[in-house]
């Protein structure tokens, strides 16, 4: 694995919102083809990092790189995936107009898609299994078919690196299958993936290394190393109760 | 002796217009969920016709720019600690037309001015407000072909658009002065107040037709325009306010659609679904 070429590095890296620091001192590598589990209780800072990887937060202190340069600069080359119930789902827009959204950086400003996009667009829908609801209103779809819908997005945009914001919230057991499936073969083909989630096992079954965040990190690395019961305890501040095969039982968070 | 000397043949110009421009905006208004940003922006315009009026310059621009001043206020007020988007809008709404009303009561001898204004008269319009309407439809159309992509993504998902590296407060900026312009053009035809209606109601009604944003641009349109022709012809037949009859006719048709598909829905499925 290591010796793949890097495509994110954090050193000592500090992310504020104005002047309230979120997070403090994180350190951790990833390489082309891994994927990193980003585990926390609420409020530990996530979704907080993945927007700084994206240059919308800003690093106070210390230095995040991704795919060698700023993480504004690596936008280009970096597809984020939200929280599909972040998203209006009255909005008159059609399951493929939300993917082909992932291609605008490349059709660029004053352009219309062309049939090489609309290509892209079927292709990444193939591979999220739902090309048969191409035409329907992105808000007919279950919350996982549309979190699907939002990873063929990113898929669309032919990323070197994916972000994922808790993917697999309220998620069913065929759609969680289903975004397995597509991120497992964007890791194959090279790309890195950062997801965040709450989901041990997932974390266990998908991901490589795993960050453990709670406003300051508390493990970084391979994840046999690093998920174990003592760590978890003092990443959840001491509510994390139980672990019980993969799962972490918390009272309070 | 032009066609544009006709006063009727203008009100039906400028109709044909307002009902293009409140329809194309309103969906977009519509999707946004800006209907009350939109009166807020009606109201708070008022003040800068009203300065534009004491100075004797053009009352348009005067109600513009101060649309414009309002939207960045908006903007910069809804980043404050703990505010939102519907917070700012409702302080500019009534801190707007507070001004206006302040101005106005300062003044002796325009309120009458003033009230017409506020109420609009489409039959009223000159060829100068009719030029007015065609550059803002025109400019309107124009933005919208060429950033309609980018302004939607950034409606749909704010995040999203920025994660791409789209400048989201510019497009957020853009779209609220495509606003600002509509509601100063149509303001002659219906007023201050009313005219949010050929705005919201054209684009909600198309709403309940169809799910396809590219339909309902033409939809909404041909609404705004039907709407705004039967206004003209029942104000002139039955000799009642135009602005008022056109706002009532856009509120008739939408209920009249909303009941029909309500009734075709209901027949349509056994076991009704939240609307």
């Amino acid at each position: 694995m290591s010796e793949r070429a890097p495509t994110l590095v954090i050193d000592r890296a500090s992310v504020a919102y104005g002047d309230v620091p979120v997070l403090e001192e994180l350190d951790g590598v990833v390489h082309e083809g891994e994927a990193v589990a980003l585990i926390g209780p609420n409020g530990a800072g996530k979704s907080t990092l993945i927007k700084a990887l994206l240059g919308l937060v800003p690093v106070v202190r210390g230095r995040i790189e991704v795919l060698g340069t700023t993480p504004a600069q690596a936008r280009r080359d970096v597809a984020y995936v939200p929280q599909a119930d972040t998203l209006d789902p009255d909005f008159p827009v059609s399951v493929e107009q939300v993917v082909m959204m992932g291609r605008y950086r490349r059709i660029g400003w004053l352009r219309r898609p062309s049939a090489a996009d609309r290509a892209e667009v079927a292709g990444a829908l193939e591979r999220v299994g739902l090309a048969a609801r191409a035409r329907d209103r992105f808000g007919t779809l279950s919350g996982g078919q549309r979190q699907r819908v939002l990873l063929a997005r990113a898929i669309a945009a032919g990323p070197r690196m994916l972000l994922l914001d808790e993917p697999f919230n309220g998620v069913d057991a065929v759609s969680q299958h289903a975004l397995l499936e597509a991120i497992g073969s964007l890791k194959e083909q090279g790309a890195s993936v950062v997801v965040s989630t709450h989901d041990l096992a997932i974390a266990h079954l998908a991901c490589d290394e795993v960050c453990l965040l709670n406003r300051h990190q508390f493990g970084f690395g391979p994840t046999g190393d690093v998920l174990t019961p003592e760590r978890l305890r003092a990443t959840y501040g001491g509510h994390a109760l139980e672990l019980r095969g993969d799962r972490v039982i918390v009272t309070q968070t | 002796m032009t066609w544009l000397d006709s006063t009727v043949h203008r009100a039906l110009v400028e109709a044909v217009l307002v009902g293009v421009l409140g329809g194309v905006t309103g969906v977009f208004v519509v999707a946004r969920r800006l209907p009350f940003f939109t009166m807020a922006l009606t109201h708070a315009t008022f003040p800068g016709i009203v300065v534009a009026a004491m100075l004797g310059v053009n009352l348009y621009l005067g109600g513009g720019l101060f649309g414009l001043l309002v939207v960045a206020a908006v903007l910069v007020f809804s980043r404050g600690r703990g505010q939102d988007f519907t917070t700012a809008t409702g302080i500019a709404l009534s801190g707007g037309f507070g001004l206006g009303v302040v101005l106005v009561s300062s003044q002796d001898g325009f309120t009458r001015d003033l009230a017409a204004y506020t109420v609009g008269d489409v039959l009223a319009v000159s060829t100068g407000d009719l030029a007015a309407t065609v550059a803002v439809t025109v400019g309107v159309l124009l933005l919208l072909a060429l950033v309609g992509k980018e302004l939607l993504l950034a409606a749909f998902d704010p995040v999203g658009a920025a994660a791409l590296g789209l400048p989201t407060v510019l497009l957020d900026f853009a779209l609220l002065a495509v606003v600002v312009v509509t509601v100063v053009a149509t303001v002659p035809a219906l007023g201050t107040i009313l005219a949010v209606a050929l705005i919201v109601g054209p684009a909600a009604t198309a709403r309940l037709l169809s799910d396809r944003i590219a339909l309902l641009f033409p939809i909404a349109a041909a609404i705004g325009v039907a709407c705004a022709l039967a206004g003209v012809w029942v104000s002139t037949v039955w000799n009642v306010a135009t602005g008022a009859s056109i706002a009532l006719l856009v509120g008739l048709v939408f209920g009249a659609v909303f009941l029909a598909t309500a009734l075709r829905g209901r027949t349509r499925r056994a076991v009704p679904v939240r609307a």
